[in-house]
């Protein structure tokens, strides 16, 4: 089976059941690799799923026989799958509707909770994400002081296992706010210095050091919470510490340095770039809060929360966006847009792409396979008509996650078109 | 003779009692004439007499002067060297009154009043709550408010929208020497209180629900054959008394002054503290003002972590508090001073005189204490100063209160005299040769009169060196009135042991005499002759600096301006223009700006108004501003009044907020107008609020002049509340099929309320029909004045409100949301309906499952016009990049997807002919992006309203560094009185929020936004 595709796949046909070709060749298109580099004209070899090799096409001689499907993609944009971190993605569908709701288990630690296995493989809200080159995503738990256990998944899958990059790659913390009170809207209380604060971190300290010890004894008895903690010890469990204010951010310094936890990430961070140094000589990466949200303070700078990356980027810290928040779930496909937004306020194209793949997998733990177009890594990347972040030309061609083609359509697509067609029979289309 | 004391007692309300109580025992008197002599008199704000005599005569002022003759019998009183004040009148004083009552809280909402029909349906509207008949005796709080240097209370119960009559009470020592004084009365406030009826729960419904109950007592009025109603023959009768509204912001007093000129009325406003940053605007209302002495104290700001969150607003309104009183004045508004909030006396004092320190002048302090309040309460001729005929009510101080910290020593209220501290009579510090036997020793008497301390240098003969030392020797002093006791171990050559002394003392000539014992038992003489004053004297005699600068910001904020900016010429060439007219984008083209209006727009030679300001725009884009269709932005105390299922009555006009940040971010963002709508909380909802977003401006200026009238309503899980949990199942309708039929219902009504008022108009001899300020609103809507924007998502209900509109023959202007409009476009472009839509968002509830980032191109393909809208103070800031997505999601052409933020939102308003688009005459809202708008790489340079350069992205960073230094000023001069050890508090960070469609109540939501 040797077929040329010259013309563009719009709105690609390809579907999960139909056959998949295996040898895949991207021919000519504009690379934006993940890590800061670009190849102008490239040619990407895919096989089993896998980028077998990168090369500039100006120097590469194309033998169609070889390749199942070569695709010529001159002047447009390819990019690697951008990245949903700290997500609730897969884990609700409508957010009114609390039967749909999975994400915030009862109870204050939480260690043992897991969302890989509540993770919807089928939800109709993944596919509208997918078709603006969002490709993966990290499920996480919400609510309580350890909230539960985050997976990493890739947004194509029968099931949660198929559907699975990387499992319980950490746990989530969130830190005790410094600032307290506010009650809640009907009643609203003011806010304060935590006065609780001190206690609920020995509180932390406590539960940690229990679950230390735990680990040490390897007690026959076995407790399911701590053993949900074992990997914070032993593997290479990630510990996500959501947090913004200053003083929590130092804390949790003092906190990584006391339990040696090796891959200490916070997310939000909306203060990191007050201690960028302390950041970085501490090795901890940032999560930053989402790009598209007001300013924390009235004082502010207006545009503080767009140049937040730069400010983290020029302070040399470890870094990448997520999109935690209102309507998180849906918003996930506009995660190329605050990549574009933190490109106008400083960043350089390269580092705004980078900043939503390849770092967001660095700080996953995933970049040996996931998050730029290198040589040895999984097929999953995307072609856009043209500059991805940049809403207007953010059009997606075709997309692959681990060599296999994504449908680029979704429900809404298929309303659109439904609904469309319902003008055109009336004679009132287009 | 009992009857007749009862009957004078009604003609004359300042009887000394109104009954004649029967004495157990043997009946007391008391003196009928007494004098005070020798004080310092303040009788009025102008006059003042040094060693004056006042004279009492039954408990009123029978003369004041100099020399006054005082008739036989004349009990004396020696005040000399104290200060008497008049009593203050406090307007604002809930004394006696009995403890609030909230209803026991339940999670069903009570829709209805639970008094019975002889008064007003909301609890929040009691008129007929006559504070007299509340008022009992409080020993306590009489003391208080004395200790405050108050004599007169006006006190009622701080409860409610219309809360009833205060009693004006002469304070008295006990309860049969309590006063109440007849002087007619109202307060009101926007604040609902203890009633649990769930309307109204917004400001603005407070503000509709008052204009409605006066209306009600005003129809009341002119019917002959109305069944009795308490509450509006109460308001009635008020209505031509004094009236006072109670404020707790600035922005409060302008939304009930709007109410008083609606019914002729003037109010006397209680207010809060922070009226300063509207002294001009008072001025012209030409109402006095009540202020209280509350000003905030430091924050405590030694942990940098904490201070850095302290908004500049509250340091700047630390600092400048104090200066309330001064600027009011100054900017020529009448003040009242109230002790109200000033829990502890020496707080009040302590104020007053920081006041004064910060400006006001002496006499404009005491007339805000006195001589005002009384003429405004109607009292001039019993109350305010120490004229004769007044009340004998008056304070004694040790000093001057208003001068230097002093004591109260005697309360005189209604002629009866407390002693409330008797003064250590004699100033014995001061350095003194002691004499004892002949022997002179000198001794240093330092402390106050209260607590004397001696100090006594005592030679005696070093034994290694035989040279003559002094040693210092502690001496136990005290003093009871002309007594003075000294006690010391003596250590000189002369005594070695205890020396106790005890004599008389001659202030005036600084001398002591007397005799005391010797270590040896024996009995001398004594004396001290005093050498100099004391230090603690020198002291006190420091002059107050005065210091009254002051610079206010508009607003008084962050990023608030020095003084507002004003209309420029400006010729913006070489620009990209988006001109949203036929000739469509075009570049290397000039804008021309003059006098707020745009004077060319095009290519070729330009007319260059003189003084213009050049802009040269190589590179950029220049389009009209953005226009946000769907904004909760700039509303104070509550989006919704969402108590009742219709609530046309009500308009966020009334209610909007200059201050708020989210106005100058908007503006960042390229935002020039928007609609500022009611929330999404039941069917009919509120009046919109169209504004310019005039960053430095009054609420009022920023209102679009001659705006057209638009209305909230909504469809939905919203207005059926279906997400709001399993107690709000009471209010109709909780289905789409109970919405049709609040909507037929109300259209029905209004129908009937405007035929009434067309055969009363016609036949004027005819029933008057009462007005009604809901069904005013729906007459507009069928009579096509008022336009209805409607939240809306599920195709059968956007097409059952078009079905019923055209059965009561109007048209649904806008539905806003309309994420399902897209199946019905086709029955939207034949209703004539316009859309206002988000972007791409979807799945946040049930409703929204359907929604498509398609829909505002298939609407616009089917000719309806197509707006996009933020509901959202985040997103309002980037609405370019909103547009953008009509691009991406269905091709739409650049040019038009541009439209679907300015030009069409203003069709949809009606504001299309002065603004959203580049056309000569139209209003010169404008903005210059750094490159095409809808890119994701667009930022905005600048930002023009009515011709004003608001924002500005370099002077932006230049008001950043100065709100940066500000702060740092303000913080070290904050640091400087922790450090004193002033009182400070803790930082209360204020609650980052904004309004949803479905945020209830008064305050700011932090929840998720469900829309």
């Amino acid at each position: 089976m040797k077929v040329v595709i010259y013309t563009l796949m719009l709105l690609a046909s390809f579907s999960a059941v139909a056959q998949q070709p295996n040898r895949i060749l991207l021919l000519d298109g504009f690379l934006h690799v993940g890590n800061g580099e670009v190849m102008e004209r490239s040619a990407i070899l895919i096989e089993d799923g896998k980028i077998i090799d990168v090369r500039n096409s100006l120097a590469y001689t194309v033998k169609p026989e070889e390749w199942d499907t070569i695709i010529r993609l001159e002047g447009k944009h390819i990019y690697p799958g951008f990245v949903a971190p700290n997500t609730t993605l897969g884990l609700t569908e409508i957010d009114a509707v609390r039967a749909t709701r999975d994400f915030d288990e009862v109870g204050t630690y939480n260690p043992h909770v897991r969302t890989q296995i509540a993770f919807n493989a089928e939800s109709k809200v993944i596919s509208t994400v997918r078709t603006n080159g969002v490709l993966l995503g990290q499920p996480t738990p919400r609510g309580g002081r350890i909230s539960g256990t985050s997976s990493i998944m890739r947004f194509d899958g029968w099931n949660w296992e198929d559907a699975t990059i990387s499992a319980n790659d950490g746990i989530h913390i969130n830190w005790p706010s410094s600032l307290d009170g506010g009650g809640w809207w009907a009643e609203p209380k003011p806010k304060e210095r935590n006065k609780n604060y001190s206690s609920e971190l020995d509180e932390l300290y406590a539960f940690f050091d229990m679950a230390q010890a735990y680990n040490e004894i390897k007690s026959e008895e076995r407790d399911v919470r701590l053993e949900g903690m074992k990997g914070v010890f032993e593997d290479d469990l990630r510990v996500f510490f959501h947090a913004e204010e200053l003083q929590q951010i130092l804390d949790i310094i003092d906190f990584v340095k006391k339990y040696k936890i090796k891959h200490p990430v916070i997310i939000g961070g909306y203060d990191a770039y007050l201690v960028t140094d302390l950041l970085r000589d501490h090795k901890i990466a940032v999560m930053l809060p989402r790009v598209h949200s007001l300013p924390e303070n009235e004082d502010d700078p207006v545009d503080l929360p767009y140049r937040l990356p730069t400010l983290l980027k020029e302070g040399n810290v470890k870094f990448c966006l997520q999109n935690a928040g209102d309507m998180e779930a849906m918003n996930a496909r506009n995660i190329p847009f605050l990549a574009g937004t933190a490109r106008a306020y400083g960043l350089s194209t390269e580092e705004a792409v980078k900043a939503i793949s390849l770092s967001s997998c660095e700080i996953l733990g995933i970049d040996k396979d996931y998050g730029s177009v290198e040589k040895g890594k999984s097929a999953t990347l995307f072609v856009s008509e043209g500059d991805a972040l940049d809403i207007r030309t953010n059009q997606l061609l075709l997309a692959l996650i681990d060599g296999q083609f994504m449908p680029l359509t979704n429900m809404q697509t298929d309303l659109y078109y439904k609904y469309t067609g319902k003008y055109k029979r009336a004679g009132k289309g287009k | 003779m009992k009857h007749l004391i009862l009957y004078l007692s009604l003609m004359v309300s300042v009887s000394a009692a109104a009954q004649i109580v029967p004495s157990n025992g043997v009946k007391s008197s008391e003196p009928e004439w007494i004098a005070i002599k020798g004080a310092t008199i303040v009788v009025s704000p102008e006059k003042k007499i040094d060693n004056g005599t006042l004279l009492i005569h039954n408990g009123v002022i029978e003369k004041v002067g100099s020399i006054v003759v005082l008739p036989k019998g004349t009990v004396e009183i020696d005040l000399s060297g104290k200060v008497i004040y008049p009593a203050f009148i406090e307007l604002n004083s809930s004394i006696g009154m009995p403890e609030l009552k909230k209803p026991q809280w339940n999670p069903r909402p009570q829709m209805e009043s639970s008094k019975d029909s002889k008064y007003y349906w909301n609890e929040s509207i009691h008129p007929e709550i006559d504070a007299k008949n509340l008022f009992s005796y409080d020993q306590k709080g009489v003391e208080g408010m004395y200790a405050k240097g108050f004599g007169y209370a006006l006190t009622r119960q701080h409860d409610g929208i219309s809360q009833g009559t205060g009693a004006f009470i002469a304070l008295g020592h006990r309860d049969n020497e309590n006063k109440v004084l007849d002087a007619p009365n109202a307060f009101f406030s926007f604040k609902k209180g203890v009633s649990r009826q769930t309307y109204p729960s917004s400001q603005m419904g407070a503000i509709a629900l008052l204009r409605q109950a006066l209306y009600d007592a005003q129809w009341y009025a002119s019917q002959t054959d109305q069944s009795l109603n308490l509450s509006l023959d109460a308001l009635n009768n008020q209505l031509r008394s004094t009236l006072f509204f109670h404020t707790y912001d600035k922005l409060e007093i302008l939304r009930a002054n709007k109410i008083a000129n609606e019914f002729d009325l003037k109010f006397t406003y209680i207010g809060s503290g922070s009226e300063y940053t509207v002294a001009k605007e008072l001025k012209a209302l030409g109402s006095s003002v009540v202020i209280p002495l509350n000003f905030p104290e430091a924050y405590d700001v030694k942990d940098p972590y904490i201070s850095r969150q302290i908004p500049l607003s509250d340091l700047r309104h630390w600092e400048l508090a104090p200066k309330n009183p001064y600027i009011l004045v100054e900017n020529g508004v009448e003040i009242c001073i109230s002790g109200n909030e000033n829990a502890k006396s020496e707080d009040f004092w302590k104020n007053l005189r920081i006041a004064r320190a910060n400006g006001l002048s002496r006499s404009e302090a005491i007339k805000a204490l006195t001589v005002r309040p009384a003429s405004i309460i109607g009292l001039s001729d019993k109350i305010g100063t120490l004229e004769q005929g007044k009340i004998a009510s008056f304070m004694v101080y040790s000093e001057d209160p208003l001068e230097k910290e002093s004591e109260l020593l005697e309360a005189w209220l209604n002629g009866k005299r407390k002693v409330v501290k008797t003064l250590k009579e004699q100033q014995i510090t001061g350095k003194y040769d002691l004499i004892i036997a002949g022997k002179t020793l000198e001794i240093n008497i330092t402390g106050d009169a209260e607590k004397p301390v001696g100090k006594i240098k005592m030679p005696y003969t070093d034994e290694e060196s035989g040279m003559i030392k002094d040693s210092l020797v502690s001496a136990s002093v005290s003093v009871e009135k002309n007594d003075i006791t000294i006690q010391f171990i003596a250590v000189s050559n002369d005594w070695k042991g205890n020396v106790s002394l005890h004599g008389k003392v001659t202030e005036r000539l600084g001398i002591f005499e007397g005799g005391g014992i010797l270590p040896d038992g024996t009995w001398v003489k004594w004396s001290g002759i005093k050498k100099d004053k004391g230090e603690k004297e020198k002291e006190k005699q420091k002059e107050q600096e005065i210091d009254s600068t002051y610079q206010l910001w508009y607003p008084n904020m962050a990023y608030g301006f020095d003084s507002i900016p004003q209309q420029e010429s400006y010729i913006i060439t070489n620009a990209t223009l988006w001109t949203n007219e036929e000739i469509g984008i075009i570049p290397n083209a000039t804008l021309v700006i003059e006098n707020g209006k745009i004077k060319f727009a095009g290519q070729g030679p330009y007319p260059k108004p003189a003084g213009s300001i050049v802009i040269d725009a190589k590179g950029k884009h220049v389009t009209t501003g953005i226009i946000d269709e769907h904004s909760h932005i700039a509303i104070s105390k509550g989006v919704n009044e969402g108590g009742q299922a219709i609530s046309a009555e009500v308009s966020i006009a009334d209610v909007v907020n200059p201050e708020d940040i989210n106005i100058y971010r908007q503006l960042s963002g390229g935002v020039t107008a928007a609609q500022l709508l009611h929330g999404s909380a039941n069917p009919i909802g509120g009046r919109s609020a169209l504004i310019k977003l005039k960053w430095g401006s009054t609420a009022e200026e920023m209102l679009i002049e001659n705006a057209p009238k638009f209305i909230k309503f909504a469809l939905g899980e919203n207005v059926k509340q279906a997400n709001w949990g399993d107690f709000n199942t009471v209010r109709f309708p909780q289905t789409r099929m109970g919405v049709e039929q609040v909507y037929i219902d109300a259209f029905t009504r209004a129908r009937a309320y405007e035929a009434a008022w067309k055969a009363y108009k016609a036949d004027t001899s005819s029933v008057k029909p009462a007005r009604d300020l809901e069904l005013d609103a729906l007459v507009e809507i069928l009579n096509s004045e008022r336009f209805i924007s409607c939240h809306s998502y599920v195709q059968s209900e956007i097409n059952m409100l078009m079905k019923v509109a055209e059965s009561f023959g109007f048209r649904v202007n806008t539905f806003t949301h309309i994420l399902e409009g897209y199946k019905v476009a086709d029955k939207m472009k034949e209703h004539g309906a316009g859309g206002s839509t988000f972007s791409d968002w979807w799945a946040y509830k049930y409703e929204v499952n359907d929604a498509i980032p398609y829909n505002a191109n298939i609407l616009h393909e089917q000719g309806v016009v197509v707006a996009i809208n933020s509901d959202d103070a985040e997103m309002g800031r980037r609405l370019n990049q909103e547009a953008a997505k009509s691009v991406k999601y269905g091709g739409m052409s650049e040019e038009d997807a541009w439209k679907m933020v300015t030009l069409n939102p203003a069709k949809l308003l009606h504001l299309d002919d002065r603004m959203g688009s580049l056309k000569e005459g139209k209003d010169a809202d404008i903005v210059i992006w750094s490159t095409n708008p809808l890119s994701i790489d667009a930022k905005v340079e600048k930002t023009f309203v009515d011709g004003i350069l608001l924002y500005d992205q370099s002077r932006t960073r230049e008001l950043e560094k100065r709100d940066r230094a500000e702060k740092a000023r303000i913080i070290t001069k904050m640091l400087s009185s922790n450090k004193r050890g002033e009182p400070s508090k803790r930082f209360v960070r204020k609650k980052r929020g904004q309004y949803h469609c479905d945020t209830l109540g008064e305050e700011y939501s932090t929840e998720e936004n469900s829309h």
